[in-house]
């Protein structure tokens, strides 16, 4: 009995850490593919790749918080006209990432992102409302990761943004964007599949900053 | 030590088994994605079921990949837009090739809309053809909403209202709906022959639905319009707002907890210094002093159910003085005070995914009291209305919705003659109890029918009616589609002829609308044809007044016309600007018309284009209103005919800018009618003839050629972004 139990542990184990180890690997290519996209056909492409991770393992959020990030991406590079639509798409993805990880601040943060994005369709229109939401989302996300770069600097963005169309003193807001490249530098998440993306843009509006 | 031996070997044949496994028997699999069209789909995910082995289609619907798993699988197909595919395979090692057809996913918000007939202003930019703000920011308009509503077509300028008058309809044959609601009375008291401002602000609502015909069988009781304003959900910051007007102060503060708001502003408005400054064309004794405040009240019960209260009361007075045409030297003193209140509670449940309950009441009380040279005139009218709705959808084509709604309202007028003690009253009570049910039914995505019907009956009049109520979608392209609408409309006569004569009939018109809209980024353009066909007005006999025998529903009528929109935000940078053309046709016999003749409040030829430019160097948007209408008619009664004589053109150019001073503070500035053009509404004339045998008249004007408004607005609120642009 004590035989037979061991030997189901044990290849147990095998088979979870294979399982693993070939979704680790199959997600660490995806996710370098999402940062290099460039077309839409590339984006397609990658968006297809981690739904169809997404589907067989049902219990992981990474595919969909990835295939969202990757539609943010595709909507801030696309034409406004386009953008609402990739941005549904965005939160239909997140939305099934958030229920499997609740009070993820990688989720939250990403949430603010989609609603900063909402924004740049139509500002005067959306502005109150989108970076009212936005900001919302990034001091959820502080909340929950005080370290977390990426809910930091999202927030300085907006701010940023803020002041700017406002002409007012975009102090407070390069502060924020300031903290969270060192914060970049310092933050070490333990999953190898965690976000890692932010650090260069952050280290660009910093250099706005100064200017 | 044996057994934990086996044991490591067994899970190493496992682990060998597994990874060996798929080097032995790999199958391609490939082939074809068409949509219904035999078109190519690009970019479809055609995957086995719960792998991660797939591709994408390329650029000519094509796929390709390599599998290691074997026997009976599922190859699925998705696309953004389609239904996914499912086909059983069987994988054994040799490729396999498929061509799959996809079918169209039905997707309501991809899908044909109900247009016909209606503007809608929403936050969704996508199909909206004009946004909250934009009321808000229309020059000319002073920010009221029926202000800016009248740039658009199927409206007519009549200057000395200032209220919706819509496709031929009379200005009290629009109704004003507020989460569903009925609101009665809803403009602001004003002198005699000048424009009265809603009461409603327009900053209060998140959505507005202006419909010029052929409206949702949920709304009775208008003949020509129906504008159903939505107010905000709740709020989610705290802020406190400051305004300094040339027309008075006000004051807001809006408190936020976790699942409910509160927003409250009070407002106190006197005209009397900007009239010492700018003389008014009017004998005034008292200008406009009015108190005013709004409350709301919002508590989200759960992610969908929410709780709207919202409160109106409005203390308002002003004294003028009318001189009498023969006898200039003979004045009437009108001394009006009006006390306003308003109530609506209103409850939104999604019971599942499929119901829904929509509940609410309103209640209004409007009540004058006028002194007329010391007579003593009080005018009162309180409502109160009673509405549910049940929404069920039965799928993502088919949706239903059925209700019932119960109106009450009581009218008294009560005329004391100062000199004679004698006190006349005229008084209704009115109870309408009305069921209605609406299908939509989308046949595909290019398709979209609803079928309505209203049932009303009237305690007043007994009266039981049927309206049937009918409109098509159908997607000619992307961007365009046609729509047609039929529906037939019911409404009490007006509170004057009513309160005369009890037993009147509810006058009734149908509309048939046509319509083809594009709309295609931040393009609109929109034409509409419509027919509307007048029956049962009210008729009496102007000499006998007070005699309840003198009126009959023997009046009918039409209107028809042509209606062009077109908006553009998108040739010029920055500039955003929309055109609107009315043609209209009408000729009424009604009230006390003696013959069929076009109404005194109609105009042939409506035409308007608002401009709206954001200088971003200056952090400044300016705006400019120029509005044209024809000739209107007045009866000349030293001629020959009825309503044969015609006023000059209207014409007025409005300007205003908005200036964001910092974070916080925005100047506002508007002025109306620039070029101070001397409009002339129409004409009154004397009852008895001069010395010549002619009538005396006296032209219905400006009360000044230009209205000229100032305003600094301060928001205090922790959160910096936060202002009141999108107020302004």
């Amino acid at each position: 009995m004590k035989k037979l139990t061991l030997t189901f542990v044990f290849a147990l184990i095998c088979s979870v850490s294979f399982a693993n180890d070939k979704y680790e690997k199959a997600m660490l290519a995806s996710i370098d593919k999402v940062y290099k996209a460039g077309t839409v056909e590339e984006y397609k492409n990658v968006i297809n790749e981690l739904e169809r991770i997404g589907n067989a393992e049902k219990d992981k959020w990474e595919p969909h918080y990835y295939a969202s990030f990757a539609y943010t991406k595709l909507a801030s590079n696309s034409k406004l006209d386009d953008r609402d639509n990739y941005l549904d798409q965005a939160q239909e993805q997140l939305k099934k990432a958030m229920n499997l990880s609740k009070d993820n601040v990688e989720l939250v943060a990403l949430q603010g992102f989609i609603h900063t994005l909402r924004i740049t369709v139509d500002p005067p229109t959306r502005g109150q409302l989108y970076s009212g939401l936005s900001i919302q989302e990034f001091q959820k996300a502080r909340q929950l990761d005080p370290e977390n770069p990426r809910a930091l600097f999202l927030l300085g963005q907006v701010l940023y943004g803020t002041a700017q169309f406002m002409g007012t003193d975009t102090k407070d807001a390069c502060a924020l964007i300031a903290k969270s490249v060192q914060q970049f530098d310092q933050y070490n998440a333990d999953n190898p599949l965690a976000p890692k993306w932010g650090k260069s843009s952050a280290q660009a509006a910093y250099q706005q900053c100064g200017r | 030590m044996e057994n934990n031996h086996n044991a490591l070997k067994f899970a190493l044949v496992i682990l060998a088994f597994l990874t060996v496994l798929p080097a032995n028997a790999q199958t391609t699999v490939s082939g074809l994605i068409l949509d219904h069209k035999q078109e190519p789909v690009i970019g479809a995910n055609v995957y086995i079921k719960d792998t991660y082995d797939g591709a994408s289609t390329d650029l000519d619907g094509q796929f390709a990949f390599h599998t290691n798993e074997m026997d009976s699988q599922i190859l699925v197909v998705s696309a953004i837009g389609y239904e996914t595919a499912e086909l059983a395979i069987t994988l054994a090692g040799e490729a396999l090739t498929f061509e799959v057809t996809l079918k169209e996913a039905f997707n309501r918000l991809d899908a044909v809309t109900i247009s016909a007939g209606s503007f809608s202003a929403g936050e969704d930019s996508k199909r909206e053809v004009l946004k909250p703000l934009d009321i808000a920011t229309t020059a000319g308009a002073t920010a009221d909403i029926a202000g800016a509503l009248n740039t658009l077509p199927g409206t007519q300028t009549v200057g000395e209202t200032g209220r919706l008058f819509v496709r031929g309809g009379a200005g009290n044959e629009t109704k004003t709906f507020i989460d569903g609601m009925q609101v009665l009375s809803a403009y602001s008291p004003s002198f005699p022959n000048t424009a009265t401002r809603g009461r409603f602000s327009p900053f209060m609502f998140s959505g507005t639905s202006f419909s010029t015909g052929g409206y949702s069988a949920e709304y009775g009781q208008a003949l020509s319009s129906a504008l159903i304003l939505n107010t905000k959900d709740e709020a989610t910051s705290n802020r406190g707002d400051i305004s300094i007007m040339s027309v008075g102060l006000e004051g807001a503060y809006t408190h936020a907890w976790e699942r409910s708001s509160f927003a409250g502003k009070l407002q106190y408005v006197n005209i009397a210094p900007y009239f010492g400054l700018i003389p008014q064309e009017l004998d005034i004794e008292k200008a406009p002093e009015s108190l005013d405040g709004n409350f709301a009240y919002r508590l989200k019960l759960n992610e969908t159910d929410m709780l709207k209260v919202y409160t109106n009361f409005n203390h308002a007075r002003l004294t003028s003085r009318v001189s009498d045409i023969d006898n200039p030297e003979q004045k009437t003193r009108i001394d009006l005070t009006n006390n306003y209140r308003y109530v609506n509670a209103s409850y939104t449940d999604i019971l599942n995914d499929q119901w829904s309950l929509r509940t609410g009441v309103s209640y209004t009380s409007n009540v004058d009291d006028i002194d007329l040279n010391q007579d003593q005139v009080r005018e009162q009218e309180r409502g109160g209305h009673v509405k549910w709705v049940l929404a069920y959808d039965h799928s993502e084509r088919l949706s239903v919705s059925f209700g019932s709604d119960v109106f009450t309202r009581k009218y008294t007028q009560a005329y004391r003659t100062h000199e004679t003690g004698r006190l006349d009253q005229l008084d209704f009570n009115e109870s309408i109890v009305a069921g209605f049910g609406e299908m939509d039914f989308y046949f595909s995505n290019r398709f979209v029918t609803r079928f309505g019907l209203r049932t009303e009956h009237n305690t007043l009049n007994n009266q039981f009616n049927l309206a049937p109520r009918l409109s098509l979608g159908y997607k000619t392209s992307e961007h365009g589609q046609v729509a047609l609408a039929y529906g037939q409309f019911h409404q009490t006569a007006n509170n004057d002829l009513i309160r005369i004569n009890n037993l009147l009939e509810n006058e009734k018109a149908d509309h048939y609308i046509l319509n083809y809209q594009v709309i295609k980024s931040q393009r609109t353009f929109r034409v509409e044809v419509y027919h509307k066909q007048y029956r049962d007005l009210v008729k009496f006999d102007a000499a006998d007044i007070f005699n309840p025998t003198a009126y009959n529903n023997a009046g009918n009528g039409y209107a028809r016309g042509l209606d062009v929109f077109w908006r553009d935000a998108k040739t010029i940078k920055g500039l955003d600007y929309w055109v609107s053309y009315s043609y209209l046709d009408t000729e009424r016999d009604f009230r006390d018309h003696p013959i069929s003749a076009m109404p005194t409040f109609a105009s042939k030829h409506n035409f308007s284009i608002v401009t709206k430019y954001f200088v971003n160097s200056i952090k400044t948007q300016v705006g400019a209103t120029y509005s044209m209408a024809s000739s209107r008619p007045f009866y000349n009664p030293n001629l020959p005919g009825f309503n044969q004589g015609r006023t000059r053109a209207f014409q007025d150019l409005s300007v205003n800018f908005s200036h964001l001073v910092n974070s916080f503070i925005i100047l506002h500035g508007s002025v109306t009618n620039v070029f101070g053009f001397n409009n002339v509404f129409g004409y009154e004339y004397g009852n008895v003839r001069n010395e010549e045998g002619q009538f005396n008249r006296r032209a219905i004007t400006q009360p000044a050629p230009r209205f000229i408004f100032v305003g600094l607005f301060i928001t205090l609120a922790k959160d910096k972004s936060i202002n009141q642009l999108p107020n302004l």
